[in-house]
């Protein structure tokens, strides 16, 4: 990696000698060359203690710390950035491999009226991500950002071309794939004359993207052969993005070549998918179905891997992304083997003065989701075709939930929000055995300005499931039995706050989690301190799921921004 | 490693106070809400200042912002010329539903989709949202926060008004 080194001397020579100069000549924000050094800075860390109550185990280490710093350098249309990043050790959850420090990412950019170009590290999005999305997230501990080149070129408005190669980040390594892309997007509002300033809207676009891979030795059991691996994989998509008044559509369409790997059991089904958004609105009012079919999607740059990471392309869940705790409990990770789903969403206005709007409007919020596995037939393991799947048939039911929510404004000072959900869960998503748990919640949620500088906030939360705690068989999912919650916090100006939460699992006694945190932010910096027990789980961001270990003690967590 | 940390907490301290003037960067690709490409030279005001707010539909202390604004936004227009641009970090799991949410709400911003985060990141968003900005007429970041809390909204408009008086 002759060329990373370069580029890193490159750009911490030009962040010293601005830094430099901005310390000399403190008046001036511009540095010796122009430009401008911005960042962000982010620690948490984890104090925790062994309970065998909710399962919190031995750890070590006094002081667990993830920590990260950006410094970007800005100047006109060229940047540069470096990113450091600490795991020492990593916070509970996070893979043990993620344990080191250094720099993480690093990068030189233009972006030109036309022109963007990038070499070092860089994220990507063709089209919604269904055979290419790079991103980070650093609450689920991913990051499988492209080390490479990209370019973006728009020779006129409304015409957006892209190419890219690069490997992909892997902890402290890259994938052994190379990925290679191309992408054309086109608005026929800027390109087609009569279309311009029509009601009609459309946006079409298509995608390609290559993995190459060395070949590898895998064995076919029982035999003396190995599979004929694909060095080489492909994958394809179509999209379009319609609007007319009020009305949208957007669709995606996308094929995967052969692609043998850990994830599928190495068969060697070609893999697709299809998405479809439509929705309506107007003030408001709101409402959208959105459709969804995987079938062998999981494309990743190293094929023997499994698990989070290195995955080339997106695949989220197509279900809402609850908030409260106990809706939150039980989320839904995307099956990239093959899934089939529908959801829907309705937001209405109830206007003020009208009977159910009385004097400040109420808010009407309706959400519904459906996921079942495909309906597939097997036909064969590794080096097979797998299976094949009926193309709207239904398999096992995965997940689905109903949940209306209706916020009101009580007073000038007082607001409620009732929420009302029932979920109906397979713990099969998690790889767990089949099951359904049935749950209904129920959540309360108050906001009480009580002056011009204290604000409260309360949250009570109630959960009945027929999930049950039994550990002596089987049943060892903490997240088991009847819950309740309490909330307060107390916002003190617009600087500090506290809060006191406790859930507890009041019939199967799986454990009582109480939290004490208190914050404080002043402009772009923000400073945290929690103490209590935290549930095992999962922690889902984006469909995207990380197993978190129960925990019991400190954690903090800084952030700022300059 | 520690030693590294530390000089770059300090240079970020140092650097805080130096660098207070960078612009909004001109050429980043966003979406408008009719899924229309533009670049992030569309957020500006003809000279007069900016409240640049990033959010997403499942961020609550946003939707809380956001509405509250939405109170008194007819009257800081009024007073100052300030304009509210709401940036959506919303990826592909629910970029759909930020026109039908923005619609739903009523909002009267001005809204743009940054699903890759190439905003969020050029202007330091880091992980969390709501993270907003004030923009000079001239498209120079003058103040940015972190966070939500009710009533936040009076502090921002604060920062505006010292800006146009």
């Amino acid at each position: 990696m002759k060329l990373g080194k370069t580029l890193k001397l490159i750009i911490c020579t030009l962040l010293i000698f601005n830094f430099q100069h901005s310390i000399f000549n403190p008046t001036h924000a511009q540095g010796l060359l122009g430009g401008h050094v911005t960042g962000n800075v982010q620690l948490d860390g984890q104090m925790s203690r062994a309970d065998s109550v909710i399962g919190a185990e031995e750890v070590p280490e006094r002081l667990l710390l993830n920590a990260r710093a950006d410094v970007l350098y800005t100047n006109g249309d060229f940047s540069a950035g470096l990113r450091l990043e600490m795991y020492q050790n990593p916070l509970l959850g996070f893979d043990s491999q993620w344990k080191g420090q250094g720099v993480a990412n690093y990068f030189v950019k233009y972006s030109g009226e036309r022109l963007t170009v990038t070499a070092g590290h860089f994220y990507e999005q063709f089209g919604s991500g269904m055979i290419l999305r790079t991103y980070e997230d650093r609450y689920l501990g991913i990051d499988n950002a492209l080390f490479g080149a990209s370019v973006q070129y728009r020779p006129v408005d409304g015409v957006t071309l892209k190419a890219l190669a690069g490997k992909q980040r892997h902890f402290w390594d890259y994938g052994p794939g190379l990925v290679r892309g191309v992408d054309a997007e086109v608005s026929l509002n800027s390109v087609v004359k009569p279309l311009s300033g029509s009601k009609l809207r459309a946006t079409l676009g298509a995608g390609f993207v290559s993995k190459y891979e060395d070949d590898e030795n895998i064995p076919v059991p029982g035999t003396e052969n190995r599979l004929n691996l694909p060095l080489n994989v492909g994958a394809a998509s179509l999209r379009a993005d319609l609007g007319f008044g009020g009305w949208s559509l957007q669709t995606e369409y996308a094929r995967k070549g052969q692609d043998p790997n850990a994830i599928n059991g190495y068969i060697y089904r070609p893999g697709n998918a299809l998405m479809l958004n439509l929705g309506y609105s107007t003030r408001g009012f709101s409402a959208g179905i959105q459709a969804k079919r995987i079938d062998n999607m999981g494309y990743k740059s190293m094929r023997s891997l499994s698990g989070e990471m290195l995955y080339i392309n997106y695949l989220p869940a197509i279900t809402k992304n609850h908030t409260y705790a106990f809706l939150a409990m039980y989320p839904y990770a995307t099956q990239v083997n093959g899934e089939q789903g529908v959801q829907a969403d309705v937001m209405y206005k109830f206007k003020k003065g009208t009977l159910l709007g009385g004097k400040y409007g109420t808010d009407l919020h309706l959400n519904s989701s459906l996921v079942t596995a495909l309906d597939t037939t097997v036909i064969g393991g590794l080096g097979t075709d797998g299976y094949t799947a009926g193309t709207f048939s239904k398999g096992d039911f995965l997940y689905g939930d109903l949940s209306l929510e209706v916020a009101k404004k009580l007073s000038k000072t007082v607001k409620l929000t009732a929420t009302y959900a029932y979920q109906v869960f397979n713990p099969v998503v998690e790889g767990h055995a089949p099951d359904l748990y049935h749950n209904h919640i129920v959540v309360a949620d108050l906001s009480w300005k009580v002056s011009k500088k204290h604000a409260l906030r309360f949250e009570a939360e109630w959960m009945g499931s027929d999930s049950r705690y039994d550990p002596e068989h089987g049943h060892d999912d903490r997240r088991a039995g009847d819950w309740v919650m309490g909330l307060v916090e107390w916002n003190i100006g617009t600087h500090w706050f506290l809060s006191l939460s406790d859930q507890y699992a009041y019939r199967d006694g799986t454990g009582n989690y109480y939290n004490l945190s208190c914050g404080y932010t002043r402009g772009a910096t923000r400073f945290q301190l929690g103490y209590g027990k935290q549930r095992e789980g999962l922690l889902c961001i984006g469909g995207v799921c990380r197993q978190v270990p129960a925990s019991n003690g400190l954690t903090f967590s800084l952030t700022t921004s300059f | 490693m520690k030693k590294i940390i530390f000089a770059l907490l300090t240079f970020a301290a140092t650097c805080g106070l130096a660098a207070q003037n960078a612009k909004l960067p001109e050429n980043i690709a966003l979406k408008d809400l009719d899924g229309q490409s533009v670049q992030s030279s569309v957020i500006q005001n003809n000279g007069k200042p900016v409240i640049l707010s990033f959010w997403a539909t499942w961020c609550k202390p946003c939707n809380r912002e956001l509405d509250a604004i939405k109170e008194v936004y007819d009257e800081w227009r009024e007073e100052t010329g300030v304009k509210l641009v709401a940036v959506s970090i919303d990826d592909t799991r629910s970029a759909a539903r930020v026109r039908p949410w923005v619609n739903g709400k009523d909002w009267p911003y001005e809204v743009f989709l940054d699903q890759n985060k190439d905003l969020a990141r050029a202007l330091n968003v880091g992980a969390d949202v709501p993270h907003t900005f004030i923009l000079n007429g001239e498209g120079e970041i003058v103040w940015q926060h972190k966070g939500y809390q009710d009533g936040g909204e009076e502090e921002l408009i604060e920062k505006v008004r010292e800006l146009v008086k």
